[in-house]
């Protein structure tokens, strides 16, 4: 029972793997949706990031994209400069942003729910002000241009150019997917379910033995460095860095891209980053417009569907089965 | 013979009131415990000092000889001692069988991390057997699969005991078990802690109001009064002390 269910998970992450590398060989005459699908999945790692916290934990950081502005201006800085290569680059964004999520989280991890939301809030407002005021740095309001994109990389049996858009396609989607089996491991582990226990009762799970504070610590800057890396990621394929991308707007764009998505579920995120990112892209929907659209949709989201689109979706399957099998136990009394 | 929990001197006041004014006792041979007293005894504080959810003002609280007043609630209880709620707290969204697993888990960060790479398994297989066993002396084995959510109030104060137990504590703590729940669930709860008791010889220490419940079930009755621990004994003893009688009706 066990090893089938192990190996129906196993069918589904390869399934999954294989219709994320194939996406732009069916697509393979619209860059435009090429861009955009490449866009999506820089923004669905923060959203897996965020995912952790909000949906795994019960933790609501509204500073999240925060930590990918500092992994995209640390990746940003070294590559620019020419001080280090892609991965190096990258990788230093990453752990700078886990560190920063570590000396953030050790102060505002003891605070109760509403007030760490609140400093979670003031969090990402300083990092923007950081990122848009330290001029010899990170180029003020202006930005960072012209960042340079990661060298070909020789898989032996093919070359990976990410200087063109297939090329950076197949490199964000690798990264994607590694992001995405991190994501199931933590929470499909002892580590995951005292995170569970943690969302659902925190002083259950301390007279239980969990360490609540450590494993929030724990998860907090896990969860700020893959946000990192995701940021490290959007600023290489954009090229350029610009602190409005990290600014309040784009935090609580990324809570609703969570939550609209699916909060608490594996796929969730990625819908939501699909929808917010993606769809708006390609469909063209006035900037203007788009947060009285969502405003509403967030509403009828909280009315009809407290699990996200993910969670209805995946209902909706149950209830479909659900019936289908009444009407074959009705038919085979 | 050394104590498994010896609680030595203990105040807590809260204001002007001393709910707790120098309790002492210790308990030694394993067995069950009760500890009774009339409302404003200081029984649930002093339950809240032992758990680490109050600090004591003074005293100390030893676990198998080692201090814990100082320490967090989590690593009391890597250090043995479990405990249930009088408001009885499961984990909803997750299944019966779940709630005891997680409750035999190693909690530990390190070892939660390693299992999380190695994705190893076993301990868990190994642990749900017990679970199985545990869950089905209380009656519970049909619901496993079950969300806790789901359980009766009484079924889960049943599965609380339950996943308390399956972490093999030296000291069991129960906060008023039997309040809320049905004779018949009653009886089951009754029978599971002997039969508990009998396999584990571990210490339990159950605060408790339901004098029937508790008289019937323990070896040993504490009585707490102002604050302190008035009198212990047998629950043969208990029950003609006039100082007992005394505290409950003055």
């Amino acid at each position: 029972m066990a090893i089938r269910a192990g190996v129906a998970r196993l069918s589904i992450g390869v399934m999954f793997a294989v219709v994320v590398y194939l996406l732009p060989v069916v697509l393979v005459h619209s860059p435009y949706v090429l861009f955009a699908l490449t866009l999506t999945l820089c923004y669905a790692i923060p959203a897996m990031a965020l995912n952790l916290l909000l949906g795994y934990t019960g933790l609501v950081s509204l500073g999240h994209m925060g930590f990918a502005g500092i992994g995209a201006y640390v990746t940003a800085v070294l590559m620019k400069n020419g001080i280090a290569p892609f991965a190096p680059a990258i990788i230093a964004g990453t752990i700078v942003a886990g560190l920063v999520g570590v000396l953030v989280g050790i102060p505002c991890l003891r605070l109760r729910s509403h007030f760490f939301i609140i400093v979670t809030l003031a969090v990402g407002l300083i990092l923007y002000l950081l990122f848009n005021n330290l001029d010899w740095l990170t180029g003020g309001a202006a930005g960072l241009p012209g960042i340079p994109r990661p060298g070909p990389i020789n898989l032996g049996f093919a070359i990976i150019d990410p200087r063109r858009p297939l090329g950076f396609y197949f490199l964000a989607a690798t990264i994607f997917l590694l992001v995405f089996i991190v994501q199931y491991a933590l929470i499909y582990s002892d580590f995951g379910r005292s995170l569970a226990a943690i969302r659902q009762d925190e002083t259950l799970a301390g007279s239980r033995g969990v360490d609540v504070f450590g494993h929030k610590l724990t998860i907090f800057a896990l969860s700020a460095a893959i946000a990192g890396l995701g940021g490290g990621l959007q600023v290489e394929f954009l090229r350029a860095a610009a602190p409005q991308s990290y600014g309040f707007l784009e935090n609580i764009n990324l809570v609703l891209i969570v939550i609209v998505g699916g909060a608490g579920s594996l796929f969730g995120p990625t819908l939501g980053a699909l929808l917010f990112i993606a769809l708006p892209e390609m469909l063209r929907v006035a900037d203007t417009y788009r947060m009285v659209l969502f405003g509403a949709a967030l509403l009828a989201l909280a009315l009809f569907a407290p699990r996200g689109l993910w969670g209805l979706a995946v209902s909706g399957v149950r209830k479909l089965r659900g019936h289908h099998s009444a009407l074959t136990h009705a038919g085979h009394p | 013979m050394p104590a498994i929990l010896e609680v030595d001197n203990v105040t807590k006041s809260f204001g002007g009131v001393r709910a707790v004014d120098g309790a002492s006792f210790r308990l030694a041979a394993p067995g069950i415990y009760g500890l009774i007293g009339p409302n404003g005894a200081g029984k649930t504080t002093l339950f809240d000092v032992i758990c680490g959810r109050q600090s004591a003002d003074t005293g100390n609280v030893r676990l198998a000889e080692q201090r814990i007043d100082q320490l967090r609630v989590h690593r009391r209880a890597r250090l043995g001692l479990a405990r249930t709620f009088q408001e009885c707290r499961v984990l909803e969204a997750e299944t019966c069988l779940d709630n005891v697993l997680f409750a035999a888990q190693d909690k530990h960060l390190g070892s939660e991390m390693m299992q999380a790479t190695s994705r190893r398994t076993g301990a868990r297989r190994t642990e749900s057997e017990e679970a199985a066993r545990l869950l089905d002396l209380v009656n519970l084995r049909h619901l496993a699969a079950e969300p806790a959510g789901n359980l009766s109030f009484g079924q889960r104060r049943l599965l609380e005991i339950v996943s308390s137990i399956i972490a093999r504590p030296r000291l069991l703590l129960l906060d008023e078990p039997a309040s809320g729940i049905n004779p018949t669930l009653l009886n089951t709860l009754h029978d599971f802690l002997l039969r508990i008791f009998a396999e584990r010889q571990i210490v339990v220490l159950i605060v408790e109001h339901n004098m029937e419940f508790i008289m019937s079930l323990a070896s040993h009755i504490l009585v707490m009064h102002q604050g302190r621990v008035l009198e212990q004994g047998p629950p043969a003893a208990i029950q003609k002390s006039q100082r007992v009688i005394d505290a409950y009706l003055g």
